[in-house]
């Protein structure tokens, strides 16, 4: 049995505009799921579907076998979703908004003020812990409202966004929580438009797009069936640099050959390991001297573009 | 936790809301407390009846009709702000959350409108101030009644905050000025036409207010009728307020937005 398995399913908020389109999305017991595309993808509305907050228009989504249609009150008690915007009372403090979602999530009442204490000191709100809601920064608040997950921590947890806001620091201690608790058992769902969060957290990732799932796999499979997504950068002593290019970009596995000055170049190939011992043995045969070589991977913005042919950040502003 | 506990939690939580925000907590009482100590004093010397009788006990209604009002001020800042999301998605049903505002909405207005009659009770000692007692059941269900009236009107001006505001104003003065708050029945009957005399005299205001003039502070014997029709006016309040209250959450549950 998956944790989350939805089928066909869709959401249309007009005649026109639709949020999701037919999706066929599976989450596995257990697993980091992270949701990745740009903003307007469909992302939100899903997990909003999945927390039983949204009504999907057609379609089926279950979450630990329980239809979220039919019974949204017991899925509800399965799971917590962190917002895209920081949801809090806003004359409350930070540790009463805790205190208020651990006693309506059932936490027992002999753990809530260790855990609450903990988190506020781990998440660097213990400052900020007499201060009202309303005059929490955007950092702060965004904390806050991860927080409220890890105090409940459910079964399956919700996360939009989750470090949007929070500086580098902070992204790491969430990202270390979130993977506490999918230690401690929990199903995880995040969905976000940083490749770094998605590489760090994932187990698979799902790439969405206008509403559709484009493909979804771990970021290594993801990454491996990019053709030419591995990336050569070179620098060669040659003093006939036009030959060496073309040279080059005969050699078989070569997708595209780029001068980035002088005696530089880029070579996007399908695989390194294959490439590199042809290209050295070419620059041998043509007298030219390898000075350095760098091979990198692919990242996810890559694979998104690989994917849509767009841009993950090109309307992320 | 059970549902029932949770609709609980929320309903403490919002009624704590109420009373964290100060600044409007001093702006009603000082208004209240001005109306009852200068200008019904001053009243009572210009008019020939008795105004501090018929005007005391108004402001306890009207101080029970504001605090009630106060929860649509509530709801509508928590759909401005998208706490609404947060709190649909915490393991209730639909219903429960607007359950628990109503109550939160009836126990707050019926805290402050029972400080103001203690109040009252020292300016214009009670004859029966165990019918008070008596009426606290019945005010409360006509706050929640109430409530359920700034919930419709939240829900209906959805975001835009200036628009709530002025339906509130509106309701504000249609039901304050139709109600015997302000002056008696008989006084009433010589200016408005029976239609408006008979709206008067069925509003849960007025009905609230005679109550308290009669039992407690002229310490007439409770007639059941009375409370009878208190407790079914504003009843059919709180179900109509609960039920648009509820069709704006089930319109976020569908739409994403009201």
């Amino acid at each position: 049995m998956y944790a989350v398995e939805t089928n066909d399913l869709t959401k249309r908020y007009s005649k026109k505009a639709y949020a999701l389109k037919n999706l066929d999305f599976t989450i596995d017991e257990n697993e980091v799921m992270v949701l990745l595309g740009p903003n307007g993808s469909g992302k939100t509305t899903l997990l909003l579907i999945l927390a039983t907050v949204l009504k999907p228009t057609s379609g089926h989504a279950e979450v630990m076998g329980l239809d979220v249609s039919a019974h949204p009150t017991h899925v509800r008690r399965l799971l917590g979703i962190s917002f895209q915007e920081a949801r809090g009372f806003w004359r409350h403090k930070p540790a009463d908004i805790l205190r208020f979602h651990a006693n309506v999530c059932g936490v027992p009442k002999e753990k809530r003020d260790t855990l609450i204490d903990n988190l506020l000191k781990d998440l660097e709100l213990w400052d900020a812990r007499n201060k009202l809601f309303m005059h929490l920064s955007g950092g702060q608040a965004k904390r806050l409202e991860v927080a409220k997950v890890f105090v409940h921590r459910p079964k399956f947890a919700i996360f939009d966004e989750p470090t949007s806001q929070v500086d580098l620091r902070g992204k790491r201690k969430i990202w270390a929580q979130i993977l506490r608790l999918r230690e401690e058992g929990s199903t995880i769902l995040v969905a976000t438009n940083e490749v770094r969060e998605a590489e760090f957290l994932a187990d698979r990732v799902t790439v969405l797009d206008e509403g559709k799932k484009v493909v979804c796999d771990s970021v290594r499979h993801l990454k491996d069936s990019i053709t030419g997504g591995d990336v050569v950068e070179l620098e060669i002593d040659t003093p006939d640099v036009q030959t060496i290019e073309q040279v080059l970009s005969r050699i078989e596995g070569t997708v595209k050959i780029s001068n980035s000055g002088e005696n530089r170049f880029k070579a996007h190939v399908s695989m390194a390991e294959s490439w590199v011992p042809k290209m050295t043995d070419v620059c041998y045969r043509n007298k030219a001297n390898i000075v350095s070589i760098r091979v990198t991977e692919p990242s996810l913005d890559d694979v998104f573009l690989h994917f849509t042919g767009r841009a993950l950040r090109e309307d992320t502003g | 936790m059970s549902e029932i506990r949770v609709v609980l939690a929320l309903a403490r939580n919002d009624f704590s809301y109420f009373f964290r925000t100060k600044w409007l907590m001093a702006i009603l009482l000082s208004l209240n407390l001005s109306d009852m100590l200068v200008v019904a004093f001053v009243y009572n010397g210009i008019m020939k009846i008795d105004y501090l009788i018929i005007f005391i006990p108004g402001i306890i209604i009207m101080g029970l009709f504001a605090a009630s009002l106060d929860t649509g001020r509530r709801i509508w800042l928590a759909l401005r702000e998208g706490v609404i999301q947060y709190e649909l998605s915490l393991p209730v049903q639909t219903h429960g959350v607007v359950v628990a505002y109503l109550l939160a909405g009836g126990a707050a207005a019926l805290v402050y409108a029972s400080s103001l009659m203690v109040i009252a009770l020292i300016v214009l000692p009670a004859s029966a101030i165990w019918s008070a007692f008596m009426l606290l059941p019945f005010l409360f269900i006509l706050a929640m009644g109430l409530a359920g009236i700034a919930a419709t009107l939240a829900a209906i001006a959805s975001t835009h905050g200036e628009f709530f505001f002025a339906f509130q104003n509106i309701v504000q003065m249609a039901l304050l000025t139709l109600s015997t708050v302000y002056y008696p029945l008989e006084e009433i009957q010589k200016f408005l036409p029976p239609l408006l005399v008979t709206v008067v005299a069925a509003n849960p205001l007025s009905l609230a207010t005679e109550a308290l003039r009669q039992y407690t502070f002229n310490g007439a014997p409770i007639e059941l009728s009375l409370l009878a029709n208190i407790f079914l006016t504003s009843s059919l309040f709180a179900i109509v307020g609960g039920f648009a209250y509820l069709g704006a959450l089930r319109q976020i549950r569908v739409k994403g937005k009201l």
